[in-house]
């Protein structure tokens, strides 16, 4: 491996470990506030991608603009399904009930985009697709980079909501400890509710950034899902500093390992790690007590 | 819930078993339409109208219902009217059997023409061969359907995959020393038809000693070419060959632009021949080359007849999908003429099977023979975007313009 | 929907013979029926689709010995049927094995490799179980894609014929057909005997409540490990059974998470709780798929209707039909009384409602 493919390729790998970030985030929201594995997840992650190229379809303006819209849909998505879907679930049965619910909803949003837009690829064609500038030697597309800022800034906007807001604080109270957050006053359901709006949300952005450089079609959500519950159990389920430092280094690997080993093999790396981790710390690497008993 | 064990366990089960089993013949799957009827010949066909091949199924479904148009326009076959019989199989290899199984058993079609891709084309041949029928694919282009002892196959193209690129190859290796590329990059979509083609340009250029630097496989679904294009341009390879479908060679396109590579020769299958390739790229065609089995300027007196037809029909000209589809209606049409008869029986199948071992057919895409293992025997043309416009460019006595050896950059 | 009355008997009633009686006619006439199918079905088509349908509940069934005794619902099921198919067929092409040998060893091997697997995703409980099971599906559909030399790669894989090639091929499904049932009542059998022992009462005791089943002494992980390699044992059977029949094996369909998820669909909307529960959801499930097709097949809606079918399950009779069925007949029993069954799950959700319910079961 040559120096300056080595360089282009930890590059490569830190775009796309952004998004993997970002994207992981509001599944472990999910989780930390509920302990549901949210299935849908990269459903919606596809859909908020189909939504950005039908916007710049039929409107030829930038996809991005498209977030203006899809951001709040998606947050009134989010805790409308989990204020009238899986608060109905029997508490003692949530986790597995959850996952087949959210898996239930990947599907009916799967058939539908497959319904309204076909199985044909899609992939948006913008002026700036290829243009790309050099650093060391290495390329850097402007379209990742856009993708990578664009999770990068809501990263970063989603640790600030949570560690400084008083919001935050009832939300990560509620992922700590529920009754105790009940008894200090904090309505757990409104918040877990506006938690899964969040991760949600999350997913509006994710896509929209996925849209600007890959080629999408309805059932690209199952290649997304595997290597995003891979990443939330390495990090430790409900940890969102651990998802996103296993969503970097997983990234980083994947890409570093497409060299020698190819594509294929090199999407392994997630389901092997994901093996190891439950084989010597099934608690994941950065989890605390919450992860211990899921 | 409050229910005993025992009730639990209620036999209702069985009940729900004989309420549904039961009906089963005659409640829902049995279609309306009878094949026996005596003024038309039925043919049954199964195609991906939905799912991974939707695209190109779709296009395979032009072709056969313009074929079907074409021929009840002009008389029919054997003087009875042609009859489509279409089912999607959502790209899916067991829908793809069940349908044949369908089609043959339950509405006893009288002729069955091939499905959609190398993927479906096994499953689907196998059902065909269990029940004697010929069986005549506008897609199924890859070694492996040639080598599973298929003896009612006929692949009703020009040339099978390997061999596509076979006219570039000669031309490569009979270019000077100084022009000749030396090393080249492969990377080709894990698909049976697209390595098919990849690699078998890839065995000649090795054998004559060009270099490969770069081989790559990518999973069907792939959509993250950024890696696999770094690999390439670190190799600074001097030909990119893609043994592409349409969206991989766009996205493959791109992350190597994205990369500023700069090949002096690329070659990428299937995708370039899209016409909504161009726009797709850009205006960065210029040099791209790409095997086809079909063009529609071909001089052949049965493809002027097809264009006109088709292009007076759908609008727009046919593309290689269209004629492949129109290719194997002329295929099978020109056996039941010669064996007079279109009939399920066996006789009457293995009649027209034991015709197109020993004939030659006219087709839009020129005359077609088969091997023993129903190879078509005949070359594709290479292609190349010269000037904006894809135009061939080999074997020379068919070139519309001229090969460009050297890429502009893209 | 817990009625206030609490069922459930010592002694036999009248009416608990009847509905003996009534059990065990129902029983035979349904066996009779299937016995009798492939000479009904008017045609090798109609045979076909009830092969599938009788792989779908060979399936079903080998699902619901993890997914019905712990609750543990595994939604990557598909990686093992697939390994069975994948089995099967390798040890036939590469092995040189008669093909019913190959079956059978290739099974075994599906639940040795299974064993690793349920202790990695059995240690800790429900999320990732389930994530496990889905990476499953996805690794194995990696590797059988990729490792082209072995698995015949994203071409495929054909799988020899064990029965002659002058078996026609009507015949082949007939035969096929008796040999899916035979695998589903030997599977029932086996389930039926685990119901009754000792080993039964632990898993159930686990799904109901695995904190109190483990202060009980239950020693949960050995028995989930267990019964989930006992599960991929089947599941891998009636894969391996299926490639058999069919003949070909493609990696995008035998790796499909959209397999796993049908057999949870049909185990569900059975009732993964009932013996007869995954067969019936199986045929209710496998008619469905292939009404859909036929009626409305050029559209992807069939995805569609799955999700909104599997989401009706979930929230409203997550217990399947049959014992919302058998809920129904016990409005017709006479007084009942005292021995109360149900879930520890249930009871703590009524618990959870106000008080004046809970005075009244009492």
């Amino acid at each position: 491996m040559s120096g300056s493919l080595l360089l282009q390729s930890i590059i490569l790998g830190l775009l796309l470990g952004g998004l993997y970030a970002l994207l992981a985030a509001g599944l472990t929201l999910y989780f930390g506030v509920m302990r549901v594995v949210m299935i849908a997840h990269s459903a919606f992650l596809i859909l908020a991608a189909y939504l950005a190229w039908y916007f710049h379809r039929e409107t030829g303006a930038d996809p991005l603009l498209s977030l203006v819209v899809t951001v709040p849909l998606f947050f009134v998505a989010g805790v409308a399904m989990q204020r009238l879907l899986l608060s109905r679930l029997r508490p003692a049965t949530l986790t597995m009930m959850s996952v087949l619910l959210t898996f239930a909803i990947a599907l009916t949003i799967e058939g539908m985009l497959g319904y309204v837009f076909t199985g044909t690829q899609r992939r948006i064609q913008l002026d700036y697709s290829g243009s790309n500038f050099e650093i060391f030697g290495a390329n850097i597309a402007a379209v990742k980079l856009i993708a990578f800022g664009l999770a990068a800034v809501s990263l970063l906007g989603l640790y600030l909501l949570l560690k400084k807001t008083k919001f935050g604080q009832a939300l990560r109270a509620t992922i700590q400890h529920p009754e105790a957050a009940r008894l200090l006053g904090i309505n757990t359901d409104r918040i877990a509710g506006y938690g899964f709006g969040l991760g949600l949300a999350t997913a509006a952005i994710g896509g929209t950034a996925l849209s600007l450089d890959s080629t999408i079609y309805p059932s690209l959500h199952w290649h997304w899902i595997g290597p995003l519950m891979a990443i939330i159990v390495i990090g430790g389920l409900g940890s969102i500093p651990g998802a996103a430092i296993a969503a970097v280094l997983l990234g980083l690997s994947q890409s570093l390992l497409q060299v020698p080993m190819g594509t294929t093999w090199a999407q392994t790396v997630f389901y092997i790690a994901l093996f190891a981790t439950l084989m010597i710390r099934p608690q994941g690497f950065f989890g605390g007590r919450l992860a211990q008993r899921f | 819930m409050i229910a005993s064990r025992k009730a639990r366990r209620l036999a209702i089960s069985s009940a729900a078993c004989i309420a549904l089993l039961a009906p089963l013949g005659g409640c829902g799957l049995d279609s309306g339409s009878d094949g026996g009827s005596d003024d038309e010949i039925v043919i049954g066909i199964s195609l991906p109208l939905t799912g991974d091949f939707s695209e190109p199924g779709k296009g395979v479904q032009r072709g056969y219902e313009a074929w079907a148009q074409y021929v009840n326009e002009n008389g029919g076959l054997l003087g009875k009217d042609v009859r489509l019989e279409i089912l999607d199989d959502q790209s899916s290899a067991d829908r793809v059997a069940s349908d044949y199984e369908k089609l043959i058993s339950q509405e006893k079609v009288d002729l069955v023409f091939g499905p959609f891709s190398t993927r479906l084309v096994v499953p689907a041949a196998q059902v065909a061969k269990d029940y004697g029928y010929l069986f005549v694919e506008p897609a199924g282009a890859a070694e492996e359907v040639f080598t599973q002892g298929f003896d009612n196959l006929f692949y009703a193209a020009p040339a099978v995959a390997d061999d596509h690129y076979n006219l570039l190859a000669e031309e490569i290796l009979a270019m000077p020393d100084n022009q000749r590329p030396k090393t080249v990059a492969y990377a080709s979509m894990d698909d049976p038809f697209a390595m098919g083609t990849a690699y078998g340009l890839k065995d000649k250029l090795e054998e004559a000693g060009i270099k490969t630097v770069v081989d790559e496989v990518y999973p069907p679904n792939t959509t993250d070419f950024s890696s696999i294009a770094a690999q390439i341009a670190d190799s600074n390879a001097d030909m990119v060959v893609g043994g592409t479908q349409y969206q991989d060679a766009v996205n493959l396109i791109v992350a190597l632009q994205q990369l500023n590579y700069q090949p002096k020769l690329a070659a990428f299958s299937t995708a370039p021949t899209n016409v909504e390739f161009p726009e797709a790229i850009g205006d960065k065609t210029e040099g791209i080359l790409s095997p086809t089995g079909y063009t529609p300027d071909a001089t052949y007196p049965e493809n002027k007849e097809f264009v006109e037809f088709y292009t007076e029909l759908n609008g727009t000209p046919p593309t290689e999908d269209e004629a492949n589809a129109w290719t194997t209606g002329e295929v099978v049409a020109a056996a039941v003429e010669a064996a007079d008869c279109a009939d399920p029986s066996t006789e009457c199948q293995q009649k027209l099977i034991d015709h197109l071992r020993e004939a030659t057919v006219d087709t839009v895409v020129g005359p077609l023979s088969w091997d023993e293992e129903g190879r078509p025997e005949s070359a594709h043309l290479i292609q190349q975007y010269v000037d904006g416009k894809i135009r061939i460019v080999l074997p020379e006595d068919q070139a519309e313009a001229e090969f460009i050896p050297v890429k502009p950059a893209w | 929907m817990p009625s206030a009355s609490s069922p459930g008997v010592s002694g036999r009633t009248g009416f608990d013979r009847a509905l003996f009686g009534g059990k065990a006619l129902l029983l035979v006439a349904a066996g009779a029926l299937v016995l009798a199918f492939p000479s009904m079905a008017p045609d090798a088509f109609i045979l076909s689709v009830g092969v599938v349908i009788a792989s779908y509940a060979a399936l079903a069934v080998g699902w619901n010995f993890v997914g019905g005794f712990t609750g543990y619902i595994s939604l990557g099921h598909a990686a093992y049927s697939g390994l069975g198919g994948y089995a099967t067929a390798l040890l036939i092409i590469d092995g040189g094995l008669n093909p019913w040998v190959a079956l059978g060893v290739g099974a075994v091997g599906v639940a040795v490799v299974a064993v690793p697997i349920g202790v990695a995703s059995l240690r800790v409980r429900g999320a990732s179980f389930v994530i496990v099971s889905i990476a499953m599906v996805l690794i194995l559909l990696l590797v059988s894609q990729s490792w082209a030399e072995v698995t015949g790669g994203s071409s495929g894989l054909r799988v020899p014929r064990p029965f002659d090639e002058d078996v026609l091929r009507p015949e082949q499904h007939e035969r096929f057909f008796y040999l899916h049932v035979a695998l589903v009542v030997v599977a029932l059998l086996v389930w039926w005997a685990i119901d009754r022992s000792r080993f039964g009462m632990g898993l159930k005791a686990i799904r109901e409540d695995e904190d109190k089943a483990q202060s009980l002494g239950v020693p949960t992980f050995k028995y989930k490990l267990v019964v989930f390699v006992i599960s991929a044992f089947f599941t891998a059977l009636a894969g391996g059974m299926y490639a058999l029949w069919f003949g070909y094996l493609d990696p995008i369909f035998q790796f499909s998470i959209l397999i796993g998820s049908y057999m949870v669909l049909m185990s569900l909307l059975g009732g993964i709780r009932s013996l007869f529960g995954p067969v019936v959801g199986a045929v209710i499930v496998g008619y469905a798929l292939e009404f859909f097709k036929n009626q409305y097949g050029d559209t992807q809606f069939h995805l569609v209707a799955l999700g909104l079918l599997l989401g009706i399950v979930v929230l409203f009779m997550p217990d399947g039909v049959l014992p919302a069925l058998g809920s129904l007949v016990n409005r017709f029993r006479p007084k009942a009384a005292s021995i109360r069954e149900e879930s520890a799950a249930e009871l703590l959700e009524r618990s959870e409602q106000p008080r004046q319910a809970e005075e009244v079961s009492r």
